[in-house]
């Protein structure tokens, strides 16, 4: 009775409230309409200021003395639709104001403190100098006693966002296995798993200075807006610019976001955000390398994706999922 | 579609000096026009939308004696606007899965996920994905979206039929979903 394209005139309420109603019952009866038509709204609020034109009654009277009469404030643009409605200029980002988690970050107590997430699950604090972390899965934190006397260190083992105040005086210092990172004004994420050879670094606001093992070793490189570092066990760093941040904080959000990354990364992030351990047949499927994102709290959903891209069955039972090729890859 | 129909917003009479329209005009002003999106998210139909709210309104300026200084607040409004929907979409004995979905509607934040990190990337992302829309596609899509014009007045304009302009606009719906698919998550 109804089609896909009939969620277009729920969205824009383009349907008399009879229309409306049968419409939503029609959404109502499968849960797939509904995603879709999320998603849908999710197209219009990125591609336009409002849904469309308001009229709501106004009062063109005006008392005799002098009372204004009501008008409707015109539907508030997002900036964002400026540029291709009218070609501005993109307008230079205004300097480093420190963005807001909007978490509710709990205070820790002085004392050496140590924060840990489990498989699947994440967590936020802020530390004693007002900064914010948010701690992705399966990742230690460990906050030293001293922290915030001299300087400001802590040491990371898994994946964090951090969201910190300048301070000259005390440097802020992430310290992971392969490296340290130095804040000069910061938002950025690092990623030091322990069963990786190297500590990620993206810099989504202010600079980020990242040193080899040793605190006092010289400055490798300072990272800017949108690059991201590589460091490695032999010292070796490695630099990209103009990066994704919605790819690479895809995490901060509840999303996993990959580009052509090696299979055994998309499991090893799969495993530490769904709580699970995925074993593959093919020694073959080791070396594929998978586009694919996963918005989904479904383990079983994220697996099901998974399984489609690399064309494999799944199976699962408990945490232990299998991939079995369907196809030959030789 | 219903036709939006007029009331006369009341007019204290002369020689009140009235404190609280001060506040209540300065709401209206700010909130109208976001509390008719998000009613409209429950309710579906935009005539329908506007009534509630401006019912909402109406009923907060015969009530401002009894508020006092309460300040209405956006929050306020919200779950004000939010009940009258509901209550709306009970009486009308819509679909009860509707409800229970409409019901878990979040209110949206005060401050829009307007992360600055992500703005000029997200407006990169949404200037090329329509300009990589066909030709057709991007033109009533762009009347649409930007200008707001009617369905008909679009066909007039592009000079095309009704059915063609409405297919269109679904066309680039979909093809822009798949292309910003990275970003629909943000919201």
């Amino acid at each position: 009775m109804f089609k896909d394209a009939d969620l277009l005139r729920l969205i824009e309420g383009d349907c008399s409230p009879e229309e409306a109603a049968a419409i939503q019952a029609w959404v109502a009866a499968d849960p797939r309409r509904g995603e879709l038509l999320d998603q849908l709204r999710a197209v219009w609020r990125l591609t336009g200021g409002s849904t469309r034109e308001w009229d709501i009654p106004e009062s063109h009277e005006r008392s005799e003395r002098g009372r204004p009469a009501l008008e409707l404030v015109p539907p508030r643009r997002r900036w964002w639709t400026a540029p291709w409605a009218t070609a501005i200029a993109a307008a230079a980002i205004a300097v480093l104001v420190v963005g807001s988690l909007r978490v509710f970050f709990p205070r820790p107590v002085g004392g050496p403190h140590a924060y840990a997430t489990a498989r699947g699950q994440l967590s936020s604090l802020t530390l004693p100098d007002g900064s914010r972390v948010l701690l992705g899965a399966d990742t230690r934190l460990r906050v030293p006693r001293d922290f915030g006397s001299r300087t400001r260190t802590l040491e990371l083992e898994g994946e964090a966002y951090f969201v910190v105040e300048y301070d000259a005086k005390r440097p802020f210092i992430v310290r992971t296995a392969h490296g340290s990172t130095q804040d000069l004004g910061t938002e950025f994420a690092v990623r030091a798993y322990r069963q990786e050879p190297a500590v990620e670094v993206v810099v989504a606001e202010g600079r980020v200075a990242l040193r080899g093992l040793r605190g006092a070793d010289p400055v490798l490189v300072t990272l800017h807006p949108r690059e991201r570092a590589v460091l490695d066990s032999s010292g070796g760093a490695m630099v990209r610019r103009e990066v994704s941040l919605a790819h690479y904080l895809a995490w901060t959000r509840g999303a996993l976001m990959f580009d052509d990354a090696p299979l055994a990364r998309v499991t090893a992030q799969l495993e530490r955000w769904y709580d699970l351990e995925i074993e593959t047949d093919d020694p073959a499927l080791a070396h594929e390398q998978i586009t694919i994102s996963f918005m989904t709290k479904s383990a079983d959903e994220a697996v099901k994706a998974l399984a489609q891209v690399l064309d494999v069955r799944a199976t699962r039972r408990g945490r232990v999922v299998r991939f079995v090729s369907l196809r030959s890859r030789h | 579609m219903s036709e939006p129909y007029r009331h006369a917003f009341p007019i204290p009479p002369p020689g009140s000096a009235d404190p609280t329209q001060h506040t209540w005009e300065s709401a209206f002003r700010t909130h109208s026009v976001e509390l008719c999106e998000y009613v409209l998210r429950f309710v579906g139909s935009a005539g329908i939308a506007e009534d509630l709210v401006h019912d909402l309104f109406l009923s907060l300026w015969d009530s401002r004696g009894r508020r006092g200084g309460m300040d209405l607040t956006r929050s306020y409004l919200y779950v004000a606007a939010r009940n009258r929907a509901l209550k709306y979409l009970r009486h009308r004995r819509v679909a009860a899965a509707w409800i229970d979905r409409a019901a878990r509607e979040e209110t949206p934040t005060a401050a829009s996920p307007e992360d600055l990190y992500l703005r000029r990337e997200l407006a990169d992302a949404v200037a090329r994905a329509i300009a990589e829309l066909p030709a057709r596609c991007r033109e009533v899509f762009v009347l649409r979206r930007q200008q707001h014009l009617s369905y008909h007045e679009i066909a007039a304009r592009v000079g095309v039929s009704l059915g063609t302009v409405k297919s269109q606009m679904w066309r680039a719906t979909v093809k822009l979903k798949g292309k910003l698919a990275p970003y629909l998550f943000i919201l």
